[in-house]
């Protein structure tokens, strides 16, 4: 094989400032769809808890639908499907005016799949805290809500940190999904660059690198919100 | 003060309550003993509305707690209940467990709402432990905030479901210390318990369960001198022996 290295390219001023604003759109999207999805996730996954069986059906087929369906279907149902199934207005505003919509689509299609997710976590978390507790807080007067906003939902996002970590990495991975749609987003940039260039070992390596950092640093945030929410002594139901 | 009317329960197919019916005056003591599964938790939570009833109604102080559309919060915020498991909430502090409802349901200010717990657990000999987590102490301990969580509300009645039982012996008496005393002062309780001892000593009346009835309701005295019903005397037999 004879390959020319040369890791000189990652530094040109162009690919390298492709680099970063791939780097920025990975960011944003993953972060934008993270607290959509913390939202959504919070909201569904407590739905599926309470005592209207309505609501919890609802939220129920909502965690069924978006955690089933592949993320790649959904990224193209949200960018070529939706747009003309809506009222033809609302559609040519999505196509036509719709400010950034690449950006906008990768989002909503990556807050709602990974909600989803998240729905489920805060749902066993929930389920986790011992039964008698939520008793304790009515016996004390506490509305229902109360019960939610006082007592369960503080011990079980505790609870559900770890698991959590894992979903917050996933969003950054699954952000890569965006390319299909257009949004040169870092894995995009890396295979423009690779295109350029025909170095593609080195924009693929300089991405990985910069995945597995972020990785890192949402690890270590995790980590250092865990040790800062740790209930002291307390394990939940199973200790 | 409570008036427990004709009620039957229903889980299911299965009847846990079968047509009980008792009154607890203002400033009276009624334990309730039976064995296992004969539906004495599930009888007094229905007093406060934590589960609902099928048949019969229950007031309490007046209100009726059976009526559909009762304000239950309200009602709940009134009467203190203590679970044999404590159910301190975990991740707050000792001090905040006692504060939760009364700033949240009662609406206390915050100053009012620590000097009040401050009090209640100096009351229970807890008063160094304000800043600690429920983990961080012994079950006596815990239950003894749990008693203080529920009087810092300014019940009018109180009721437990065996606060000893999930205790280890050497702690028992601690808990039932501050119990007496709270029945000296006049609360009116009710008490799921075995503590035969805490009967005799505090209670005006033993109500005795079997299989979802109240198979016998009588003067403390007379309960434990010459119990009417065979199930009782076994039950007395058999807890007392050992
Ligand atoms: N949520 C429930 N669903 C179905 N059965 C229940 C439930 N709670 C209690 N039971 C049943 O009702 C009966 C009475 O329970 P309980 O009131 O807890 O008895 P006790 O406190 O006297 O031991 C038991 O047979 C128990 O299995
Ligand atoms: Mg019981």
């Amino acid at each position: 094989m004879n390959y020319n290295w040369n890791w000189g390219v990652l530094f040109e001023e162009q690919y390298l400032s492709w680099l970063i604003s791939g780097f920025g759109w990975t960011i944003s999207v993953a972060l934008s769809a993270w607290c959509i999805a913390i939202v959504i996730g919070s909201l569904v996954g407590v739905g599926k808890t309470v005592p209207n069986k309505i609501v919890r059906g609802i939220c129920a087929t909502y965690v069924e639908i978006f955690r089933n369906v592949p993320l790649l279907v959904q990224m193209f149902i949200w960018y070529f499907a939706v747009p003309e199934m809506l009222p033809e207005d609302w559609g040519h505003w999505m196509k036509r005016d719709l400010p950034n919509p690449e950006f906008v689509t990768a989002v909503v299609a990556l807050g709602l799949y990974t909600a989803s997710r998240i729905a489920e976590q805060v749902r066993a978390g929930i389920e986790t805290v011992p039964p008698g507790l939520s008793a304790a807080a009515t016996a004390h007067g506490l509305s229902t809500a109360q019960t939610y906003r006082y007592v369960l939902l503080p011990i079980s996002f505790r609870i559900i940190v770890p698991p959590l970590t894992s979903e917050f990495l996933t969003v950054f991975k699954n952000s890569s999904l965006a390319l299909t749609i257009g949004l040169l987003e870092l894995t995009a940039q890396s295979q423009q660059i690779a295109e350029y260039t025909f170095q593609g070992f080195e924009a693929f390596t300089a991405a990985t690198v910069i995945y597995v950092c972020i990785a890192l640093v949402a690890t270590i945030l995790m980590q250092v919100l865990e040790k800062y929410t740790r209930i002291p002594g307390y394990v939940g139901k199973e200790a | 003060m409570i008036d427990i009317e004709n009620i039957s329960k229903w889980y299911g197919d299965f009847q846990v309550l079968t047509d009980c019916t008792t009154q607890v005056a203002k400033g009276e003591v009624v334990v309730v003993c039976g064995p296992s599964g004969s539906g004495k938790s599930t009888l007094i939570k229905c007093v406060n509305g934590l589960e609902p009833v099928q048949q019969g109604r229950i007031s309490v102080d007046g209100d009726d707690v059976t009526a559909k559309g009762a304000n239950l919060t309200a009602l709940r915020s009134r009467i203190g209940m203590v679970f044999q498991h404590f159910e301190l909430y975990p991740h707050m502090s000792v001090l905040e467990n006692l504060c939760l409802a009364q700033e949240k349901v009662l609406k206390r200010p915050r100053a009012e709402a620590v000097a009040r717990a401050e009090k209640l657990l100096a009351r229970v000999g807890m008063a160094d432990h304000a800043a600690k987590f429920p983990s961080q102490l012994s079950g006596g301990q815990q239950q003894r905030i749990a008693i203080a969580r529920s009087l810092a509300m300014d019940p009018i009645a109180m009721l437990f479901d065996e606060p000893t039982s999930a205790l280890d012996p050497e702690m028992i008496k601690e808990v039932l210390d501050v119990m007496v005393e709270l029945a000296q002062e006049g609360m009116t309780m009710m008490v799921v318990t075995h503590e035969m001892g805490f009967a005799r000593k505090v209670a005006d009346r033993v109500i005795f369960m079997d299989n979802g009835a109240i198979v016998e309701d009588r003067q403390t005295a007379a309960f434990f001198d010459n119990p009417e019903s065979e199930r009782a005397q076994d039950f007395l037999s058999k807890i007392l022996d050992h």
